[in-house]
């Protein structure tokens, strides 16, 4: 599929090195553009939507963020740890910047139900539905969201 | 035949060389801005400087160094200057980090616009006496798992000159995947009496570039650039109950203040709370020194708190969050009639909290202190 000139750029943003160390494609050789469409079809097929689940996510690293870096226990249900370093991130997309703040999100009693975000990986999700390549350090696994945000 | 395969790719090769030459010569025709003076600050100092340069590399070739996290990409919104005169609208890269008032005053990224002509910035005064050196990591400890305390040399003959609490900025080679120098600004820890010498506690922040080259790839011996003093998180000269809050590498800049309140006396002339929290006794460092500290000046109290201690710490001190010990003691016969300045170091979220606790015990926005870049 044909990419826009902003998402060819965001693309390049996205290599390690250029805003983080490790970048946001993992090991993924898709284009941005195949990544998106798949990770759309994949949501689709789960009955997920990017906007509830990016808002419910939010929530829950909100919630976290008062543990000042201590696991949070959310309704019984969700167990939440963020962490903050100081100074901001931009967007590859060159739409915004976004505090260092990333959280780790496990269902209580079920530690292999985990997602790790960040403040701008959940913009990067609900603004351009876009999960992260396969193998990035904060790739939003669709499967994997269903089970934890228990949906 | 053979002529003809030889005189093809030699015309088209000198067709290049022809328009690449033509291009060269228009961008110097096109783009060549002369001679341009910046007036900063009113005058104070007049800089003639060759035009066609970002106004940040242009001051920085005149060793004024703006502060720049990410070394003039336009991706961290630290190198604001106020234009007095016009230097065109603004770009759709700086607008992410426009706020209404910098629009209405003119405030450009430094990094985002050209030197076209004569033009007159603001900036703080501070920043004239900003100075890039070329230092010597000459130790580097382990604080805790992950905060390596880094203790550089400056070259011979030189001294730098800030006051405790300010920040500097380190820039790391290209490595790994990472194709260019890398800036990010750390609170000193050293003291400003150790002139020849600037330090800092690096925090280990995952998929960090910098942090990750200082952790994994930084040697004993190394020379890296660094750029102080920058920031006006320093004491205030007042006789106010200082109520100072870290975890973390927050540390660092209130090591450096209470190291030079010890030198120049100053600690056992005002009354001195430092709230220092932690999740368990492995997140614990400088606790000898601190409650030393603690035991030997009077008006010195040293709160450290542990949130998550483990059984095998044993610990004696206070439990929970930092912000609840602070609650704690900000209603305490020692604390609550007290005039009151608030000194913070932390992450986002810690600062935010804080912040709210001293609000809410009626201390005032106006006096409660933190790094900027925070």
């Amino acid at each position: 599929m044909k990419m826009s000139p902003e998402f060819i750029r965001a693309q390049r943003n996205m290599q390690p090195g250029e805003i983080t160390a490790d970048g946001f494609l993992g090991d993924d050789s898709r284009s941005l553009i195949d990544i998106i469409a798949a990770d759309e079809a994949a949501m689709s097929d789960l009955d997920l939507a990017f906007d509830d689940c990016a808002s419910q996510l939010e929530d829950l690293m909100e919630a976290g963020r008062r543990g000042l870096g201590e696991p949070v226990t959310i309704d019984a249900t969700w167990r939440v740890k963020t962490d903050e370093a100081r100074g901001v991130l931009p967007s590859p997309f060159e739409d915004g910047v976004f505090r260092k703040v990333n959280a780790t999100i496990e269902l209580v009693g079920d530690a292999s139900a985990t997602l790790r975000i960040t403040a701008l990986s959940l913009h990067l999700m609900k603004r351009y539905h876009f999960l992260q390549g396969l193998g990035a350090a904060f790739r939003i696994e669709p499967r994997m969201l269903k089970r934890v945000l228990k949906r | 035949m053979n002529t003809a395969l030889l005189i093809a790719p030699l015309a088209i090769s000198g067709l290049s060389a022809a328009l690449a030459a033509l291009i060269s010569l228009t961008d110097k025709i096109v783009n060549n801005y002369g001679e341009c003076i910046i007036s900063v600050n009113g005058g104070k100092k007049e800089l003639t400087v060759q035009g066609g340069s970002s106004m940040l590399a242009t001051l920085a070739e005149q060793q004024i160094f703006i502060p720049s996290a990410c070394g003039g990409r336009g991706s961290c919104g630290e190198c604001k200057v106020k234009c007095t005169t016009d230097v065109g609208p603004h770009v759709p890269t700086e607008m992410p980090w426009m706020t209404p008032s910098d629009l209405k005053n003119n405030v450009h990224l430094s990094c985002q616009f050209k030197v076209k002509g004569d033009v007159g910035i603001e900036i703080p005064e501070y920043l004239f006496y900003v100075k890039r050196y070329k230092a010597t990591v000459e130790r580097i400890t382990d604080l805790t798992h992950d905060i390596k305390e880094v203790y550089f040399k400056l070259p011979d003959g030189v001294s730098t000159n800030y006051k405790a609490g300010q920040y500097a900025q380190i820039e790391v080679p290209p490595y790994g995947k990472i194709k260019e120098p890398t800036q990010r600004a750390y609170s000193l820890s050293s003291t400003p009496n150790d002139p020849n010498h600037v330090e800092f506690m690096i925090r280990l922040v995952p998929g960090g570039i910098v942090t990750t080259y200082v952790h994994e790839h930084l040697k004993e011996g190394q020379k890296l650039d660094v750029i102080v003093p920058f920031g006006e998180f320093h004491v205030r000269d007042t006789s106010a109950t200082m109520v100072c809050v870290a975890g973390g590498s927050g540390m660092a800049p209130f090591k450096s203040i209470f190291t030079t309140m010890v030198e120049d006396g100053s600690i056992d002339k005002r009354d001195v709370w430092y709230f220092f929290g932690a999740r368990s006794v492995r997140d614990l460092f400088y606790v000898e020194w601190l409650s030393e500290l603690d035991e030997k000046h009077e008006r010195f109290h040293f709160i450290p708190a542990l949130s998550e201690p483990e059984e095998s710490d044993n610990w004696q001190g206070e439990t929970g969050l930092i912000t609840e010990v602070l609650d704690k003691y900000l209603v305490s016969d020692n604390l609550k009639d007290a005039e009151k300045e608030g000194y913070l170091c932390g992450s986002p979220g810690m600062l935010d909290a804080c912040m709210a606790v001293m609000r809410k015990h009626d201390m005032e926005d106006e006096r409660i202190y933190f790094d900027k870049f925070a």
